[in-house]
């Protein structure tokens, strides 16, 4: 029982929790619903990349979860923009 | 050389040393050649984007250079009262009884940049998130709204924020 | 063994069970968007603060300093421009008085 079964369980939570985020993107009655739930999704998979990384020892892959935490943020930024052109002048 | 001609070159430089700073953070790696290509791009990416990160118009000093030392004073109370709030708003989770409303006030910052700290530090401490900031205006939905009176809302949600952020910039 | 770090580990879950939870019950997208900001904002940090514990004084802890540093700076952004997204596109606020007072009740047999 040392750190690693620590961050190995930290690492299961968070998949599991990920689970409620994708329902309420399958469920959510508006686009704001559902760009929640993913926003929520990516927020949990990047605390499992962190953790990932940091209970295997490599730096590498923490590069991975700063681009996957910049891809989260430009893909919500590009998801609002687009909805709200198509939704017509605000 | 005129005053304009100055102050574009003053606005490419300050994006520019920002840019660099991003990615030394991100590069973490000293050595010539890395220098180098992240100096040549920096410059190359300033080139295209001064315009939108530096206003022509936002020719204060605070507003590019603000006081480290209050900065790193505000993130730690920003992170104290982000769990404070937390603690808050997982009672109000547990209980089932929330009472949420909407509130307007205006806050009295001066640059943009002060302004758009003060959104996201509204929107990072749970139960408050900025719905619509349109100059000095604010929009704030508020989970728990005790008051519906724009000044007292105001002082409630932002009071502490705005005191250290006016130390900060402006 | 680290106490800190296994009491931050502990702080993240329970703000991350009770993020999720409040995102499943809560009735619209703002109040949906405040627990997630529970969850996605202060869990995630507190994990950050754990890992930073449990790695040292390494390189390590400096890229998970500019990682906090850039969630600090992306999340709330990020949220702020979905609540903004449904205040534009005129989804109206829940209120209490509205006489949706039951649709809490009946996850929680008040």
């Amino acid at each position: 029982m040392g750190m690693t079964a620590v961050i190995d369980a930290m690492i299961y939570f968070f998949v599991a929790t990920t689970v409620v985020g994708i329902i309420r993107v399958l469920i959510g009655p508006t686009t704001a619903d559902r760009m929640t739930g993913l926003n929520l999704v990516s927020a949990q998979i990047l605390a499992v990349l962190v953790l990932y990384a940091v209970r295997e020892g490599r730096v590498a892959y923490l590069d991975v979860a700063l681009v996957y935490d910049i891809f989260g943020f430009i893909g919500i930024l590009a998801m609002a923009r687009y909805f709200t052109k198509r939704a017509g002048p605000a | 050389m005129s005053a304009r001609t100055w102050w574009t070159a003053v606005r490419l430089g300050i994006t520019a040393a920002y840019l660099m700073a991003g990615w030394l953070l991100f590069t973490w790696d000293l050595g010539a050649r890395s220098l180098l290509l992240g100096l040549f791009y920096c410059l190359l990416v300033a080139a295209i984007s001064f315009p939108i990160f530096v206003e022509e118009h936002d020719a204060a000093r605070r507003a590019h250079f603000p006081r480290v030392h209050v900065l790193g004073a505000y993130l730690l109370v920003l992170v104290y009262s982000m769990y404070v709030a937390s603690f808050k708003v997982l009672w109000q989770i547990v209980r089932g009884r929330i009472n949420p409303g909407v509130v307007h006030f205006r806050t009295r910052l001066r640059t943009d940049i002060a302004r758009v700290a003060l959104t996201s530090s509204i929107t990072m401490t749970p139960g408050t998130i900025t719905l619509l900031l349109d100059d000095d205006h604010l929009i704030v939905h508020w989970l728990d709204a005790r008051t519906r009176h724009s000044r007292y809302a105001g002082s409630l949600i932002a009071g502490r924020f705005e005191r250290l952020l006016r130390r900060v910039w402006a | 063994m680290n106490w800190v770090a296994i009491v931050f580990f502990a702080l993240g879950v329970v703000f991350a069970v009770m993020g999720n939870l409040g995102v499943l019950i809560f009735p619209d997208v703002y109040t949906r968007l405040q627990a997630s900001s529970t969850c996605a904002t202060t869990s995630v940090f507190s994990v950050f603060i754990a890992c930073m514990i449990v790695s040292g004084w390494t390189a390590m802890t400096g890229k998970i300093i500019v990682i906090t540093l850039f969630f600090f700076l992306t999340n709330p952004i990020s949220s702020h421009i979905i609540a903004r997204y449904a205040w534009v596109s005129g989804i109206v606020p829940w209120r209490r008085s509205y006489g949706a007072r039951t649709a809490l009740r009946e996850h929680y047999d008040d």
